[in-house]
């Protein structure tokens, strides 16, 4: 009976990213500068109390700048500010480098270029089949969803090559989610010494790449960085399946050429619901 | 809701005490057990459900008593309760059977002591601090966690077997322990909002109603009709996927893969529909003091088209579900929890209700839009996984049937404001919210425009220690099916 | 005597040589106490040689001589030219096996009596004799020629039982066990004497040879049954295997080695003898016997696999292996009974290989154990846990000789049971379906058997040599020294090399079952020289020599292969912590232990085990009102028992009925003279009236 049931609603599976994807194209990313003549106009005091995490703040031109790894995608910056600040969109949202969250840019293209290469040169070997270990570092639950929607059919992330796997000896790719509760610190690095070379590890969400909300906390570190090293960086609040996805394949340099980030002005259309 | 000016500290712990039994013994129950560090010393608060809504206890310990009698022989569900009291200010409730660091194992002089003004910067977890207690003879113990298998949140179940069988479990939930509450103090209630989405991500909702709620009472606001209507439709929308989760799980552990793809991609269609309505796929930054932030981006016949399509092919599939034996198998007689045990200890949520309970505070206690729009209680007796799957089933259907509703009254409505004007006054209040989990609780108290104390407490973590009791005769195999059968939250249990 | 015939009586010398010396000089210093097991030791190899001759077609015989040759009764001779001892090829066959057992154990013996264990506790004389007496009656009882020499070997070794199981007698369960060991070694030599007698009366010489003239007929049917029993008594087959694991695990040190791997052979000699002499039992008798291996099997591995005593394990193990060499040798009588020389080649040739491969392995799991187990210290399995770092030698000792029972390749385990299976299998060749019913059964209870060894001796191999060693330290355990080694090395060197050379095993089997069928018939089994088959040509084969060059093969290109692959990264190892969960730890068993690992089989066979669990709670908070009881914070025990079935339902109603009859017979010594005297008139008396009967 179960077998026919499965085949009643024909291939629900999305072929992104070979095919691009409606909904990937909208998922909604943390805040960004929009480029226009608006950002001259912000001044200080005004950028300090727009974030409650602190995320927005002035570069040397007095310009505003995000941190996209503090982001929360409350949303304030954008309804109180919409003509300087928008949502970012699509799923490539991850970057290599703590300060490649940043934008406006500002890291030479080079030093990221140099990483990617080292990156690259690491995971010659996995690139087509890679098996990911996930561990909770104090999250709020909601990551560990859409990390796991990653195995329903939509996004059936075995056809990429990836399987999850339950022992860290036989993972090649550490995702951690969470603030880096300190109850946990040992845990993770215990799990990732447990994990042979190569290995790559992805901060998933902002709680683990700049520590969200919950910190400063007594009991945790503000992001996962400070107790393993962290190879590829990915926003979010959570962040959508389609942003994991682009994350993992970018560790392994199989995402096609990035285009950039495109703002989307709040109040756009998502895409339709199937 | 109630709202009061600040804390009584008129009574003794021992008359809490007395009237704490005294309410239990007229048929209500132990709703939540809290301090807040004060000047004068430490105040203890117990908030009681009973017939005529919530009740809030206060009590005094002086600064500079160490210890005070213990709430747990008396009243067994404070077992918890007073561990996390102890964990977080230091207080010992003499008497307590099992004392051991449940949040917080630390053996140092810094606390977090909730309440108080500032706090240490950081506090490392001492595992040294954990008790050695030595397992029966013929048991030895398994450490399962805190990293499992499995894409699953951390915490530790110690299974004492002897080799086949669970005769007993215990649980370290410090792992995650991230400090929410202390967190919550200086923050403005609008940042608090933020915060209170993230106490525990899967009931974003629900938290951020309680919490809004709470701050409304403060500020003597009235939310806006409409807007009460989405704190709702998004609120069941949330019920949706937290019960798809559990059912997602269920399947899983049995191995059948194409309930468990069909199931993924119900929840997954649920939470593209909540993101296509506020952006968000979880609902966040919808909830807001006042109101919500706008309105949902879509039209109210198509909310109804989406639900109605969902509906008509979840309901097909659960038919199915329910009707396959070798998974119906695995689920009865697992897991039980005596009606009896439930009761006594005052189990909220699926959990209670499939135990014979029957309080669901969208009924018993309603807010938002739950008072005018029709909600039933579903509920049942045997109390196994079998039983909390059916009554998470009938909440299913009901969930759509108040989101039909929300949507056709939305549809009615004249267009209006949607975020009423909140004023930040000082003051202190408790509301509630029913999560997926169970009923969530929310003691604000706002002073000087800030929030000094802000106590969240999660249906989890109520419900977590329920863990120990219901491993009657049951293997290891049967662990997956029980555990995802409480669908609980350890980050909201871990606080 | 012939040539080798000397070689034998040196070797019976050598045996009474130890007696003497560790009677006289068993106290004094070490070196003093070994010298009676190293004699021991060279009279075995002696035996070995003496056998090697027999089987090769010498004559080994010791005449006894002209005394008493003229001693007869009724006119008949009771004693013939050729009574004595005389080794004939299953004489030999069994001679190798045995004491080629016996040097490598009494090389472990002699290192083990010299050391602080042999001392501990005891520091009387007496063990090295009663090892070289029950050695010594092993040798008379393979090499009796008649009937009078067998039974009074036979008393011996039931003698040399109760001595080496009782030696310590500061232990109240030892003295029972000794005390049961020699009930149930005296009810088997009543049973031979019974068989025997019958045979002897009808034939009218004592010779062993002249019972095989006795005429079929009931008379030679229940004779053969008595014999059976008897023999079957010794080897432990249900119901009669309760003595076996109390004797066995009551007896110090290697002893038990000695009784389990070395005397226990007897037994299958002697069943061997009986079907080369009288033929096959009546065919009620075989099916009888089937069911009672395969119920001995699977009561014995399902006993040993839930043991939490180590020497315990061992010893079920033994009632295990007699109910898989049983079954073979059941499937050798169906063949006798059927006229199939084939199927009785297939086996007695199972059967006997399994001899061999038992013999080797619990000769070596005793041996080994003896190290393992430190001196006065406890024998639980949970204390004994990763003793590969205490002992190494004794520990690798105990994994090889339980690979061997375990029935893996490529030790010669596995080929024995392979060549059993393979028997068991032939049951669409013979005729009678209840015959074949039987053996299918026989088979079925097998290979579950296998499956449980595997389960049984895994738990040994795993937890006990290699599993973590347990928080509290176990007494220091003092390995095998040199000496010890050397027989451990030899044991070992058998397990695994004896299936190297399977087909020279092969032929000297052929060659030893001469007297029960030709060789020829056993050889069949060789299809090639390096490949064997059941037998039965076409069905199957199998080349464990193959297996020994393959296997290791494979692994070196395995090895070469995985080296290339890394780019001479092979050997850079970062060693980390075992993975476990990343938990924070916890105080006490965090991991299986030895009595968790045999819960599931405990449950799985409840049946046959009659498991009983229970769990105790202890809530530590009693609720006034009975209301508000925490449970979570319950302390929990969980105790489990087994009950030997045989013991309780078979052996404890007649308890009762039992003493009484002791108590009546008590009555009988008085300890008055004129009773004795009375006594002595009415048989006197009955005796008389019997002779005048008869005639």
């Amino acid at each position: 009976m179960w077998a026919l049931r499965g085949l009643r609603d024909g291939i629900l599976t999305t072929r992104w990213p070979a095919r691009p994807d409606q909904y990937a194209a909208a998922t909604r990313g943390p805040a960004t500068v929009l480029a226009g003549p608006a950002s001259d106009q912000v001044s200080g005091a005004e950028l300090a109390g727009l974030c409650p995490v602190g995320a927005i703040s002035a570069d040397q031109s007095e310009r505003p700048r995000v941190d996209q790894g503090r982001c929360i995608l409350c949303g304030r910056c954008v309804q109180l500010r919409p003509d300087v600040f928008g949502w970012s969109a699509g799923p490539d949202r991850a970057a290599l480098t703590r300060n490649g969250l940043v934008v406006p840019a500002e890291e030479s293209p080079e030093s990221v270029a140099a990483i990617a290469e080292a990156l690259r040169t690491r995971t010659r070997a996995l690139r087509r089949s890679v098996h990911l270990r996930h561990v909770d570092a104090g999250s709020d639950g909601s990551e560990e969803w859409e990390i796991m929607a990653l195995l329903n059919p939509v996004y059936d992330i075995h056809r990429l090559g990836m399987f999850f796997t339950a022992s860290p000896r036989h993972a090649d790719i550490l995702m951690v989610t969470g603030a880096g509760a300190n109850g946990m610190a040992d845990s993770l690095r215990e799990t990732y010494e447990a994990m042979p070379s190569p290995k790559v590890v992805i901060a998933v969400g902002s709680d683990a790449v700049g520590g969200g909300i919950i910190s400063p906390s007594y009991a945790t570190s503000s992001g996962v960085g400070a107790i393993v090293p962290v190879d590829v960086w990915l926003p979010g609040s959570p962040p959508s399946p389609f942003a994991i996805l682009a994350a993992l394949l970018l560790a392994l340099d199989r995402l096609p050429a990035a285009t950039g980030p495109t703002p989307v002005r709040s109040g756009g259309a998502a895409g339709g619901l199937r | 809701m109630t709202a009061a000016a600040d804390y009584e500290l008129t009574a003794s712990v021992d008359d809490l005490r007395d009237r704490v039994t005294a309410q239990i013994d007229a048929g209500g129950r132990l709703a939540d057990l809290f301090g807040t560090a004060h000047d004068a010393g430490l105040v203890i608060t117990a908030q009681l459900a009973g017939p005529d809504g919530m009740t809030t206890l206060d009590a005094l310990l002086p600064a500079g008593q160490r210890s005070y009698p213990s709430l747990t022989p008396l009243v067994g569900s404070a077992f918890w309760y007073e561990r996390e009291i102890h964990d977080l200010f230091g207080v010992v409730p003499a008497g307590h059977p099992r004392l051991e660091p449940l949040m917080l194992p630390t053996n140092g002089p810094d606390l977090p002591m909730p309440g108080r003004d500032g706090g240490p910067a950081r506090i490392d977890p001492d595992p040294r601090v954990l008790p050695s207690h030595v397992v029966g003879p013929g048991l030895f113990t398994i450490p399962h966690g805190p990293v499992r298998s499995g894409v699953t949140e951390s915490i530790e179940y110690l299974v004492e077997t002897p080799g086949e069988d669970i005769p007993h479990l215990n649980m370290r939930l410090f792992y995650k322990h991230r400090g929410v509450e202390k967190r919550f103090e200086g923050m403005e209630p609008a940042d608090g909002v933020l915060l209170a989405e993230r106490a525990e991500g899967v009931a974003t909702v629900a938290h951020a109603i309680a919490f809004c709620q709470a701050v409304e009472l403060i500020a003597g606001t009235a939310v806006p009709w409409p807007a009460a209507l989405i704190r709702t439709l998004h609120a069941e929308l949330e019920r949706l996927a937290c019960h798809l989760d559990v059912i997602v799980r269920l399947a899983d552990g049995a191995g059948l893969s194409v309930a468990t793809a069909r199931f993924g991609w119900h929840k997954e269609r649920v939470l593209r529909l909540a993101g296509q309505l506020s952006g968000s796929r979880f609902g966040r930054g919808v909830v807001v003091p006042g109101g919500v932030t706008a309105a949902p981006q879509l039209e109210p016949s198509e909310i109804l088209a989406a639900a109605r399509e969902l509906e008509r092919q979840l309901s097909a599939d659960v038919r199915l579900l329910m009707g396959t034996a070798s998974f119906l198998d695995r689920l009865r007689r697992t897991g039980p929890l005596l009606p009896a045990r439930a009761v006594a200890h005052g189990a909220v949520g699926p959990i209670g209700r499939a135990s014979g309970g029957v309080d669901d505070a969208r009924q018993s206690r309603p807010y938002a839009a739950y008072g005018s729009l029709g909600t039933t209680v579903s509920s049942r007796d045997d109390g196994d996984a079998l039983a909390r799957l059916e009554v998470r089933i009938d909440e299913i259907a009901s969930s759509f049937h108040l989101i039909r509703q929300a949507a056709d009254e939305l549809d009615e409505v004249a267009s209006g404001p949607l975020q009423a004007e909140c004023t930040i006054a000082d003051g202190r209040a408790t509301s509630w919210a029913e999560a997926p989990q169970g009923e969530v609780l929310y003691d604000v108290r706002i002073a000087g425009g800030v929030i000094t104390r802000c106590r969240s407490r999660s249906a989890s973590f109520h419900n977590l220690v329920l863990m120990h009791e219901v491993f009657a005769g049951d293997i290891l195999t049967d662990f997956p099916f029980i555990e995802a059968s409480f669908g609980l939250s350890v980050a909201g249990a871990a606080g | 005597m012939t040539g080798l015939g000397s070689v034998l009586v040196v070797g019976l010398i050598l045996m009474v040589l130890a007696a003497c010396v560790d009677l006289l000089a068993g106290t004094r210093s070490p070196a003093w106490r070994r010298v009676p097991y190293l004699l021991g030791a060279v009279g075995s190899v002696c035996l070995v040689v003496a056998g090697a001759g027999a089987v090769a077609g010498r004559r080994v015989t010791i005449r006894s001589g002209a005394v008493l040759d003229g001693v007869a009764v009724g006119g008949r001779h009771l004693f013939s030219a050729t009574s004595g001892l005389a080794a004939d090829r299953l004489s030999g066959l069994f001679l190798i096996i045995a004491f080629s057992a016996a040097a490598a154990v009494s090389l472990g013996f002699a290192s083990w009596a010299s050391g602080p264990a042999g001392a501990a506790g005891t520091g009387r004389r007496g063990l090295g004799a009663s090892y070289a007496l029950a050695l010594g009656s092993v040798a008379l009882i393979l090499t009796a020629a008649d009937a009078f020499t067998l039974l009074f070997a036979w008393e011996l070794l039931t003698l040399a039982f109760w001595l080496l199981a009782g030696f310590d007698r500061n232990s109240a369960s030892r003295r029972v066990s000794a005390l049961i060991t020699l009930a149930f070694g005296r009810i088997s030599g009543a049973s031979l004497l019974a068989g025997l007698l019958l045979l002897v009366t009808r034939s009218g010489s004592l010779t062993l040879a002249g019972l095989a003239h006795v005429p079929a007929g009931p008379l030679r049917a229940t004779a053969c049954v008595l014999l059976m029993a008897g023999f079957a008594v010794k080897v432990g087959l249900v119901p009669f295997q309760v003595w076996l694991p109390r004797g066995y695990a009551a007896a110090p040190g290697p002893a038990r080695a000695i009784m389990a791997g070395v005397s226990v052979n007897v037994g299958f000699y002697g069943l061997w003898r009986t079907l080369a002499i009288l033929g096959p039992p009546p065919a009620a008798v075989i099916d009888i016997l089937l069911l009672l291996a395969s119920a001995t099997a699977l009561l014995g591995i399902a006993h040993a696999a839930v043991q939490g005593s180590l020497q315990r394990v061992i010893a079920y193990s033994s009632v295990e292996n007699t109910g898989l060499i049983l079954a073979g040798f059941g499937v050798a009588l169906v063949g006798a009974a059927t006229s199939s020389r084939a199927l009785m080649a297939v086996g007695l040739l199972a059967a006997t290989l399994q001899v061999i491969a038992h013999t080797a392995a619990k000769s070596l799991l005793f041996a080994a154990s003896s190290s393992i187990q430190p001196p006065g210290g406890s024998d639980d399995l949970d204390s004994l846990r990763g003793s590969v770092r205490r002992t190494p030698w004794a520990s690798t000792g105990l994994a090889v000789g339980s690979l061997t029972l375990a029935g893996l390749p490529p030790t010669v385990g596995f080929v024995s049971e392979w060549f059993l299976l393979e028997a068991l299998m032939q049951q669409f060749r013979v005729p009678g379906l209840a015959d074949r019913l039987v053996l299918a059964v026989t088979g079925a209870a097998v290979a579950l058997t296998a499956g449980f060894a595997g389960v049984t001796f895994v738990r040994l191999i795993g937890l006990v040599v290699l599993g973590r060693p347990a928080d509290e330290q176990p007494a220091a355990a003092v390995d095998t020294r040199p000496t010890g080694r050397v027989g451990i090395v030899l044991l070992a060197i058998a397990c695994l090399a004896l299936a190297a050379v399977t087909p020279l095993e092969i032929r000297l089997i052929g060659a030893g079952l001469a007297p029960v069928l030709p060789t020829p018939a056993v050889t069949a089994a060789l299809k090639s020289p390096w490949v064997v088959q059941p037998v039965f040509a076409g069905f199957s084969i199998l080349s464990p020599s193959w297996l020994w060059v393959v296997m290791p093969a494979l692994f070196v290109v395995v090895a070469i292969l995985a080296w290339l692959a890394s780019g001479s990264r092979l050997l850079r190892v970062r060693r980390v912590p075992a993975w476990r969960s990343a938990t924070a730890g916890v105080s006490g068993h965090d991991s299986y232990t030895a009595f968790g690992f045999a819960n599931p089989t405990r449950r799985v066979l409840a049946a046959i085990l009659h498991t009983r669990a229970e769990v105790t709670r202890f809530d530590t908070v009693n609720d006034e009102d009975g209301a508000d009881a925490v449970p979570s914070a319950a302390h929990v025990e969980y105790s489990s028992d087994v009950i030997e079935v045989t013991e309780q339902y078979l052996y404890r109603p007649f308890r009762r009925p039992f003493a009484l009859l002791v108590w009546l017979a008590q009555r009988l010594q008085s300890g008055r003279l004129d009773a004795y005297l009375a006594y002595m008139l009415i048989a006197l008396l009955a005796v008389l009236a019997v002779v005048t009967g008869l005639h």
